[in-house]
């Protein structure tokens, strides 16, 4: 594979291309279902070819083959350059590379146990127990459970002289209880909606209790049917860390994408309230928010050796004690904050789709006391765990969650179950009202699977650290008034 | 990929299965798309790919696996996969045979000019929507994208061909362009798009001025306080609001688990008499596949009819729990998520959305809605925001820009508070008209 790259660069600056990069990838995945007692989906996948991106006049051109003959693989490269060609025939400003020194590496993520030599019978195994629990009670109508693996072996080479073969490993698992009623679905899940996920091997899958958590999770589902409506008006808002970590990704770390602030996502994701003027000036949140992009950070979904613009992985503030600071950047834009170097946010969902700014790890750092310490600090709040649904706007301004549970704190003590708990506000004023941050021993490194962006739309992963926090007079219950 | 070409190939995949029970599907094809943005290209990709997906059926055990190396070596690897996979797993106590052979109506869908069109050419569109763009002093952003094949728009791939060891063989191969273009102006905004199996129809200038007209008319705009309005949706909001609720109320395992608004009301009137949805891949500004991942022939099927609830849409596992014929719309067995629609009709008037701003006293004009999420499943309601131009109507007329809001809104309850419809269009891979509509809730302002 590495031997095509470099064909597939070669031919590509013999064709005319001032600039060019490759990734040779084979990738392997393992997806497991159960379903209410029964085998829902068993999928082993696999695939591999080349994704050649190349600046010609000083425009960019991509194309992506599968054909891994030399003859395929030098029919692509030469497709990427007449592609950018015709870029580069509309009046454009020449695409500039912030510098990057040459590096040649190999990199790995963390992996003890090979998940994909652990065998079917063992993970059919824990689905199953994990679905027998389930369905012992009684109301539940789903009991579906999963497990999740992927391996990317990726090859990275430039024109400028770099060499890069990384590999990375990711495992994850989770489950959901759904009960139902004539006039009502509810649903609870664990560990997060959409699961857990990390850049680990099996070892995540057997250091999660599932187990455990089985039968409480599913009696929730159903304790949810006659719980009450949570009500509508301001409240103190308490939210857990996967939920929390949902409002960070839409409202922290898209915003803060520079594709998307400068317009080039206008016509699909849409653009940016954090525009230029207001880097080092916007106060984003309280004084007790800082927000850090970390492409370092150990197991998590975002972390890697160099991003696929060749960039090696970095570490800032996005937030600093409230202070907006910067932004997620790549080569191609550094220049456009006055950056001399890119900070590395450059990624892809495979071979076939071109790289394109995508957020590292985005965490909220944490704060002090535990849950339960800021549960008895609330007067009269509400609680809300586990994302149910998200929604912003193309500015990232106005947001509404929906989370699967709540509870109402009264005098720091939970009171009683709420079901369609929702909340809904605007950037800014939602992080400034922070008043409350748990702290270490409650932060958790959640993972985010599902992020769309881009046409062709790409998924990306990513890991969203958080602790729970308290912000001040939400508005809650929205969509639930009439 | 020609007929006979994916049939070899599947053929040739089933030989080497030796014997087994087993179903191969191909997929792939080509995706090309040009992105502009601040009135220039910015993105412009091209892949070609394939893969192939083999189910092993060992009397009530499955599994499946997929790869892209279509050589016979690779073939016989993901067959020795897929055997495995099926080997180590329990029993399905519900699992079908695999079904023998079908016949298919043949769907018009592959335009040879569009699955040709080059890099440049989809420039030359691309520079007239800029150009038109530029002249009026606004940033023009969009794609123009042209695939041949079952590239969905996230990478996913769809079945091009299905075949299987009892004889069965279904083909299909379609083309789409789009184009699809924004115009701004800050923060306000205006939007057009097309969408079509041939790129024949696509005029990148004549789109662009849509969308600087209404970027224009949206400057400045107002705001308006939240609460119910009568509105007039174009077809490309009524179809992300029709897509929502189809994902999670027309398949029939939705509606026998309970968890579809359709759920013990088929038969009962469920919308306004004006309301009839279809599913149907041959209408003709659809196109689609004419057989679903199991390879059956997908049937056009009435949801709702002039506001009954008429029927789900049916894969061979739900249809055989009522003891009635697929309608042709499973997804890759065995899958947890039930058959879907994947063709929706909303049957509609004639003349266009301004026919139906002509009937509004008082009102909002909704261009398109964006990032869309369910509340409540069991009432279909959503909330998602108004983008690219959202209007006040004032006594038939449209008179200034309006603050984008955010609604949440039932579905269910909007299509039973239909005035009037105006001719379809296709967008967003869903064929309908615009809407007027009373009562729509806006539930929150934004800062645009």
């Amino acid at each position: 594979m590495k031997d095509l790259a470099r064909l597939a660069i070669d031919t590509a600056h013999a064709r005319g291309a001032s600039y060019a990069d490759a990734r040779a990838i084979e990738s392997t995945r393992e997806d497991i279902q159960v379903k209410n007692g029964e085998v829902g989906g068993l999928d082993l996948s696999s695939s591999a070819g080349i994704g050649v991106r190349v600046l010609v006049q000083g425009a960019w051109g991509f194309s992506a083959t599968d054909d891994l003959t030399k003859e395929g693989v030098e029919r692509c490269a030469a497709s990427a350059v007449s592609i950018g060609r015709a870029s580069a025939s509309l009046e454009h400003d020449d695409v500039r590379l912030a510098p990057e020194p040459a590096h040649r590496a190999v990199w790995a993520s963390q992996c003890a146990i090979d998940p994909f030599q652990v065998s079917l019978e063992t993970k059919l195994g824990l689905l199953f127990r994990i679905d027998s629990e389930m369905r012992a009670v009684r109301g539940v109508k789903n009991a579906e459970s999963f497990l999740s693996f992927q391996r990317k072996h990726q090859y990275y080479l430039s024109t400028e002289g770099s060499d890069i073969e990384q590999t990375l490993t990711r495992s994850g698992g989770g489950f959901s209880a759904t009960a139902v009623s004539a006039d009502d679905v509810q649903r609870r899940s664990f560990p997060q909606a959409e699961g857990f996920h990390q850049a680990l091997g099996y070892e995540l899958i057997e250091g999660t209790p599932y187990v455990e958590h089985a039968r409480r999770v599913a009696e929730e589902a159903v304790a949810l049917l006659t719980a009450e409506q949570c009500p509508a008006g301001e409240r103190d808002l308490i939210l857990e860390g996967s939920q929390l970590a949902l409002q960070i990704h839409e409202s922290v770390g898209h915003p803060t994408e520079l594709d998307r602030v400068l317009g080039m996502e206008a016509n699909y994701a849409g653009t940016s309230f954090l525009t230029l003027e207001k880097q080092g000036k916007l106060q984003f949140g309280s004084k007790l928010v800082n927000l850090v992009a970390d492409a370092t950070l150990p197991h998590a979904l975002g972390t890697f050796a160099y991003d696929d613009d060749g960039v090696e992985a970095q570490r800032w503030h996005i937030v600093q004690d409230g202070l907006f600071l910067g932004y997620l950047t790549s080569r191609e834009l550094a220049h456009r904050v006055g950056e001399s170097r890119s900070k590395g946010c450059v990624r892809s969902d495979g071979w076939f789709h071109i790289p394109m700014i995508r957020m590292v790890n985005l965490s909220l750092m944490a704060g002090s006391g535990s849950l339960e310490d800021l549960l008895s600090d609330t007067d009269h709040g509400i609680y809300m765990e586990t994302n149910r649904s998200w929604s912003i706007d193309q500015l990232r301004y106005n947001f509404q969650f929906k989370t699967e549970i709540a509870w109402e704190i009264r005098k720091g003590k939970r009171v009683r179950m709420l079901k369609n708990p929702t909340y809904q506000g605007i950037t800014t004023g939602f992080w400034n009202s922070c008043d409350s941050i748990c702290g270490p021993e409650e932060w958790k490194p959640w993972g985010v699977v599902n992020c769309g962006k881009g046409q062709p739309g790409q998924v990306g992963e990513i890991t969203h650290g958080a602790a729970p926090a308290r912000f001040r007079k939400v508005r809650v219950g929205v969509g639930y008034e009439d | 990929m020609l007929r006979e070409e994916a049939k070899a190939k599947l053929d040739q995949a089933i030989s080497l299965a030796r014997g087994a029970e087993v179903e191969v599907m191909l997929g792939g094809g080509s995706d090309a798309l040009t992105r502009f943005a601040n009135n220039e290209i910015t993105q412009n990709v091209e892949e070609r790919r394939y893969l192939l997906s083999v189910r092993i059926v060992e009397g009530k055990r499955t599994g499946r696996a997929t790869g892209n190396d279509l050589s016979p070596k690779g073939m016989a690897q993901l067959i020795e996969r897929a055997k495995e996979a099926t080997r180590h797993q329990p029993e399905i106590p519900e699992l079908l045979p695999l079904p023998g052979p079908q016949t298919y109506r043949t769907v018009d869908a592959l335009d040879p000019e569009t699955e040709r069109l080059s890099a440049d050419a989809r420039a030359r569109e691309v520079g007239k929507a800029v150009t038109r763009c530029r002249e009026a002093g606004l940033e023009g952003a969009g794609i123009y994208e042209v695939r041949a094949g079952t590239i969905g728009d996230y990478g996913e791939i769809g079945p091009l061909a299905i075949a299987n060891s009892r004889g069965l063989f279904a083909y299909h191969e379609g083309t789409s362009a789009e184009f699809l273009v924004s115009a701004l102006d800050g923060t306000a905004s205006g939007w057009a798009g097309y969408e079509s199996h041939s790129a024949r129809g696509v005029d990148g200038g004549a789109l662009s001025s849509r969308a600087v007209e209404k970027a224009l008319r949206s400057r400045d705009p107002k705001p308006w306080d939240p609460g119910r309005y009568t509105v007039v949706l174009e077809p490309a909001a009524v179809a992300d609001l029709l897509q929502d609720m189809s994902w999670i109320s027309f398949g029939a395992l939705l509606v026998q688990e309970g968890r579809s608004f359709l759920s013990g009301k088929i038969g009962r009137k469920v919308m306004g008499e004006n309301i009839t949805i279809r599913d149907d891949p041959f209408h003709p500004l659809h196109r689609g596949s004419p057989f679903d991942a199991e390879g059956m022939p997908t049937l056009p099927t009435t949801i709702i009819e002039r506001g009954v609830a008429k029927s789900a849409v049916y894969d061979r596992q739900t249809a055989a729990k009522e003891g009635r014929e697929s309608t042709g719309h499973g997804l890759p067995v065995p899958n947890t998520y039930g058959p879907i629609a994947r063709h929706l009709v909303l049957e509609g008037g004639s003349g266009g959305v301004e026919d139906l701003v002509r009937r509004v006293d008082r009102g909002l004009l909704v261009t398109r809605v964006w990032y869309t999420n369910v509340v409540d499943p069991k009432t279909v309601t959503l909330t998602g925001m108004t983008r690219d131009g959202l209007f006040a109507i004032e006594k038939g007329k449209v008179t200034h820009g309006v603050r984008n809001f955010r609604f949440n809104q039932s579905v269910v309850q909007m299509l039973n508070e239909v005035e009037a419809t105006s001719a379809q269009e296709s967008s967003g891979g869903v064929v309908c008209p615009g809407l007027l509509v009373h009562g729509f809730q806006m539930s929150s302002a934004t800062e645009f």
